[in-house]
């Protein structure tokens, strides 16, 4: 009834990893959708006997390392953001592809609102509404990767 | 049929269906152990240790992640034609031209400016060591302005050194990990650089902005001496940057009745965000006078002899 395994879950967020780490500078530090994290969302929606609130804050720690901010900031809104993709995943599976982009937009956008409270936290000054632009790309990039073949919904519907 | 969450967890329940823990208690469990992680990292830096060993097993990572641009700037270099290579090569020449007239001036100056220095017993010395690095990554943390470079304490970059490139100050080492190092540009919030007006030597602090890559001036009267076009130059007391190296070019100047403080942006006078390489200048000895209880151990390398006064700070070695 499983078809994922977990060499493909953790190759697949090493490989979102490196995306992230690709060196984004100007316009396309502002447009880069968070990699890790939709990779994340797709496996708690898919495989969340695999992949849940623990891998999403392991991968939250070492996005942290990558960008060399305080440790635990991503991991934090990681966490939060794998909580409510987990509760609601039961759900999820059967709403059509809109549905499912709204979705994942809300979840992009809860990751940047806690890291954008921590952030504040910690003394920085708000970006504007430029911040939330990521979430924007992130949810074309779903899109995208729907419209290229990657299925959220049937595995987990048999379970 | 699932009308609410609440009504749908107690199926999971069964043992052949066993998740594990219930969501809730793993946020709990995971938000508790990020909270704990943040105080730690940003109140006792106790992780610092820990963050040096995690690096290096980003570092391959990273080497991966930087193929392709490195790939993509070798074909780009290798395609470029001969006519644009004899350009350069000539403008180079010209260039270094230029400079060996300057440099051949600078020698007999260092000189006097130690000589004078000496007679008149000012501690402070100008030894400088630097290093070549090239930008891994570009901080990818919108609210900061940070830069990863490829050289690190295996190369004997220390905390606190100054970044330069060709046209002033571009920031400061703030963590060193053992094949690479973080660079906060002046530009960060958290950064500030004690800074000199180069037209009449006023002293002031400028302070990153954090956004729109400026800086700005705090804390100077509204009647103060500074125009439009005005350069600001590291004044050199704080012996972390060299003095004299470009920081800013005033931008801006805004007046406000109800403030006593002027509001003065700055644009930075070095290519903060447009270059591959950058210069690491190490201070290998900064002497200074508000240190007194140092100056009691001169150490043996120390380069100024005839300044009886003179000591290096002991960290400010490797």
């Amino acid at each position: 009834m499983r078809t994922t395994d977990l060499k493909s879950i953790y190759l697949s967020l090493l490989a979102a990893f490196i995306f992230t780490l690709l060196p984004w500078a100007g316009v396309g530090l502002l447009l880069r959708p968070d990699f890790v994290l939709l990779t994340l969302i797709f496996w708690i929606l898919r495989a969340p006997h695999q992949c849940n609130i623990g891998t999403a804050w392991f991968m939250g720690l070492w996005v942290d390392l990558a960008t060399g901010g305080i440790f635990g900031q991503y991991a934090l809104a990681y966490t939060a953001t794998s909580f409510v993709a987990v509760i609601y995943q039961r759900r999820l599976v059967l709403f059509n592809n809109m549905q499912q982009l709204v979705y994942v937009l809300a979840l992009l956008i809860i990751s940047q609102l806690v890291l954008l409270t921590l952030k504040t936290f910690a003394g920085n000054e708000s970006l504007g509404w430029v911040y939330f632009v990521p979430s924007l790309t992130g949810v074309f990039l779903w899109q995208a990767a729907i419209i290229l073949g990657l299925n959220t919904g049937k595995y987990s519907r048999s379970n | 049929m699932f009308n609410s969450p609440q009504n749908f967890e107690p199926q999971l329940a069964p043992a052949f269906f066993a998740r594990g823990p219930s969501p809730l208690a793993r946020l709990a469990f995971f938000s508790a152990l990020s909270l704990v992680l943040m105080a730690t990292d940003s109140r006792i830096q106790y992780l610092s240790a820990a963050r040096a060993n995690l690096m290096v097993l980003l570092h391959p990572l990273q080497m991966i992640a930087n193929t392709p641009s490195q790939l993509y700037h070798f074909t780009s270099e290798y395609f470029t034609t001969h006519h644009h290579l004899l350009n350069d090569n000539q403008k180079l020449k010209q260039e270094a031209l230029i400079q060996k007239f300057a440099l051949q001036r600078l020698a007999s100056l260092e000189l006097e400016n130690t000589n004078l220095r000496s007679l008149l017993e000012a501690n402070q010395t100008l030894t400088e060591v630097s290093k070549l690095a090239e930008i891994m990554r570009v901080g990818s943390d919108p609210f900061t302005k940070k830069i990863i470079v490829n050289r690190g304490s295996n190369h004997e970059v220390i905390t606190g050194a100054a970044v330069v490139d060709a046209n002033g100050v571009i920031g400061q080492i703030t963590r060193v990990y053992p094949s690479s190092s973080e660079i906060t540009l002046i530009t960060d919030k958290s950064l500030t650089i004690p800074i000199q007006i180069e037209r009449n030597g006023l002293r002031a602090i400028a302070f990153g902005n954090g956004r729109d890559n400026t800086l700005t001036l705090p804390f100077l009267p509204a009647n103060v001496d500074i125009k439009q076009g005005d350069r600001l130059i590291t004044s050199g007391i704080d012996g972390v940057y060299p003095a004299g190296l470009a920081v800013a070019i005033v931008k801006a100047i805004k007046i406000n009745p109800d403030s006593p403080f002027a509001r003065i942006v700055c644009a930075p006078a070095g290519g903060v965000e447009n270059h591959r390489q950058v210069l690491i200048v190490n201070l290998t000895q900064s002497t200074t006078q508000d240190k007194p209880t140092k100056a009691k151990k001169p150490k043996s390398a120390n380069k100024v002899k005839n300044n009886p006064s003179s000591a290096s700070k002991p960290n400010a070695h490797n």
